[in-house]
């Protein structure tokens, strides 16, 4: 028996090669288990999780904090090490934060049972980790040029001790959650525009003859972020407000201004480019629909936030873990069709999620959202397994990039 | 036939462009009226009422066929005014640039002109014109004459005497000096004074059918200032500010940027 356990401890070795491997195995199996039962619960299978702050509180708490914390611990631990040169996190720091994670999840499930204090201990322990551990590269990095994350990193655990007070002193603690939604809009887009810029020019470069290269330009991106923030600010404040349904427009339209540096022309078709492309649509949509919603009087703010966390969230997260991914774990590009599936599919989850909310059949098309969910995050754990879990392609250790470019 | 297509497709990528970059200028726009309706929430509706309602109170204007007419009359007299001008100033602007003597005559009685208040031109306009469309046209046109002129002046003086050296030297036609050298300089001057005259031109027929004239945009305001009507009021400037903001970005704006890319080619 021991000696299975020790075999079994000793093929897992691989996955501690870079801090990402462990936390995208987590993002997209917690992806497929916090929704399949959140699914199975809607169905009617298993019992409606009975927690502190309702079953919808839960469903929203694990996919934003669980789920996308995940994704963001392995993308920060991953991409401020490359950014701004510094030594890698140890293996062992990597296995303590991945213990906060699952310590945090257990102990929100159990909340019921436990009340919601060992939960907000662990989950807040987990980002002040990640924070400590991002903040020392980021700032010894002499040009500072990447402080936005840990800006944004710290208010989300603002945002996630505000929901946890809410909650231990029963109150609503949702707007603490929609607060986070928009931070992880900001980060979505101060992550993307790094990224793209990239991926873009690569595209570009690999289809020769451009005219002028692809720039995410920061006065842009400064009124997409400033916009988000107002907008957000407001819906804290000023809940079903009519200035918050103008700010949500403002939001809707300084992210579609952000699309400007986008058209570049035939090479925004290919998947690198078409994906994130698409991020920016959904967040505009998402954002534009809550300021319908609340300027007409219709309340569409769960289309709205839907399509932001579904379409764009889970969209980012699909190219930025797809990409980051394999480039180090020693793969090139995968330009074999399942990404652009999953991408196909978790887009229709998002749009089938919206219209849920805004249409007459609520229930057929809540579960469709939540099966393509499942779908493509499926698709995505299968293809990815190998990549995330074994040994490199090139035999080296560590997150050393592939020396690939997308190709046409 | 191939180089044609290549054209117009540049023309809708730029034009693609250009349309998509609003959402820029609309973000800015929808921040402008989230701190109204903060602003109008805290003062109250009869003080300030929020864009909503001004907006629905506009749409409510254009059912009832009240705010059509009104608008295309101001609209009309802004026009005939400024078109007066941008004709006449522009020709004599040129005519004075030519002439250094002209120029310095020129420059005390445009001092004057632009020193005049339109307030004070509506006044003479009413006594001599009386209430009708004469005196917002003349209002008008008064008070963007001097801007225009002194654009069209400018543009002048400013000619690069080398260039002319050089186009005599190579022996250009005089038509080919007129579009390729002068004009281009010239524009380059003109337009931004067209511009800056188009603008005011909407603020100075609105002053003026205020006082003067029983329609138009501005009579409207009188009436709803008469009758308190804060709501007809905010719709109404809301109807002015809007056809601007439409004219500046959907007309002119395009129209500068093909003028400049011009003149850096």
């Amino acid at each position: 028996m021991m000696k299975k356990i020790d075999a079994f401890w000793r093929s897992t070795v691989t996955i501690w090669l870079c801090p990402f491997r462990p936390f995208f195995l987590l993002t997209a199996s917690h992806a497929l288990l916090a929704m399949g039962y959140w699914l199975g619960a809607l169905v009617g299978v298993l019992p409606m999780p009975d927690l502190p702050g309702g079953a919808v509180l839960w469903h929203a708490h694990e996919l934003i904090f669980g789920f996308a914390g995940a994704s963001i611990a392995g993308f920060l631990l991953t991409a401020i090490i490359e950014f701004t040169g510094a030594p890698p996190v140890h293996p062992g720091t990597v296995k303590i934060l991945l213990a906060l994670w699952f310590a945090g999840r257990l102990a929100y499930a159990l909340s019921g049972l436990l009340g919601v204090i060992p939960a907000a201990l662990f989950d807040l322990a987990f980002l002040l980790l990640l924070i400590a551990l991002i903040a020392g590269p980021l700032w010894r990095d002499t040009s500072r040029r990447h402080l936005a994350f840990f800006h944004a990193l710290s208010a989300l655990t603002v945002s996630h001790a505000g929901f946890y007070l809410a909650l231990w002193r029963q109150e609503d603690a949702m707007p603490w959650l929609l607060l986070a939604v928009s931070l992880l809009m900001i980060l979505i887009i101060i992550a993307l525009s790094g990224i793209s810029m990239r991926l873009v020019n690569d595209v570009l470069a690999a289809q020769g003859g451009i005219a002028a290269p692809y720039l995410a330009r920061p006065p842009r991106r400064n009124l997409a972020i400033f916009s988000i923030a107002a907008y957000s600010a407001s819906e804290f404040l000023l809940p079903g407000n009519a200035t918050t349904g103008w700010l949500a427009l403002a939001a809707a339209a300084s992210v579609f201004n952000l699309l400007n540096d986008w058209h570049v022309g035939r090479a925004l078709l290919q998947r690198w480019v078409m994906i994130p492309y698409l991020v920016y649509w959904c967040m505009a949509l998402g954002y534009a629909t809550i300021g319908f919603g609340l300027l007409s009087g219709g309340n569409f703010n769960s289309a709205g936030h839907h399509l932001l966390l579904v379409g764009a969230l889970g969209l980012s997260i699909l190219i930025v873990m797809a990409v980051a991914g394999r480039m180090h774990s020693g793969y090139g590009l995968d330009h074999r069709r399942w990404l652009p599936l999953a991408a196909g599919l978790l887009l229709s989850a998002g749009v089938f999620r919206a219209a849920a909310s805004l249409g007459n059949a609520y229930i057929p098309l809540l579960h469709g959202a939540a099966t393509l969910w499942l779908l493509a995050w499926g698709i995505y754990l299968v293809y990815s397994w190998k990549v995330l879990s074994g040994p490199r392609p090139d035999g080296h250790a560590g997150c050393d990039e592939a020396l690939t470019n997308p190709q046409t | 036939m191939k180089w044609r297509s290549g054209l117009i497709q540049e023309w809708a990528t730029s034009t693609g462009n250009y349309l998509w970059s609003g959402w820029g200028s609309l973000a800015s726009l929808c921040l402008f009226m989230a701190i109204w309706t903060l602003t109008a929430q805290g003062f109250g509706p009869l003080i300030l009422p929020t864009p909503l309602e001004a907006l629905s109170t506009l749409a409510r204007l254009f059912q009832a066929g009240e705010a059509g007419p009104e608008i295309l009359i101001t609209a009309r007299r802004a026009l005939a005014g400024f078109g007066l001008s941008v004709a006449v100033g522009s020709l004599l602007g040129l005519a004075a640039g030519v002439s250094l003597t002209a120029s310095m005559m020129a420059r005390p009685i445009i001092t004057v002109l632009v020193g005049m208040p339109p307030i004070a031109w509506l006044i003479l306009a009413l006594l001599w014109f009386g209430a009708g469309d004469g005196t917002p046209i003349f209002t008008v046109f008064i008070a963007c004459f001097p801007i225009i002129f002194v654009g069209a002046m400018q543009g002048t003086r400013t000619l690069d005497g080398q260039l002319k050296e050089v186009a005599q030297m190579f022996g250009l036609s005089t038509w080919m000096k007129l579009t390729d050298v002068y004009l281009p300089h010239v524009v380059s001057y003109l337009f931004p004074a067209w511009i800056a005259a188009l603008g005011m031109s909407w603020k100075i027929v609105v002053m003026a059918e205020l006082l003067s004239t029983e329609d138009g945009i501005g009579a409207a305001l009188a009436v709803s200032r008469s009758h308190l009507d804060t709501a007809a009021s905010m719709a109404w400037i809301v109807a002015l500010v809007g056809t601007l903001l439409a004219i500046e970005y959907l007309l002119l704006e395009p129209l500068k940027r093909k003028v400049e890319s011009w003149r850096t080619l």
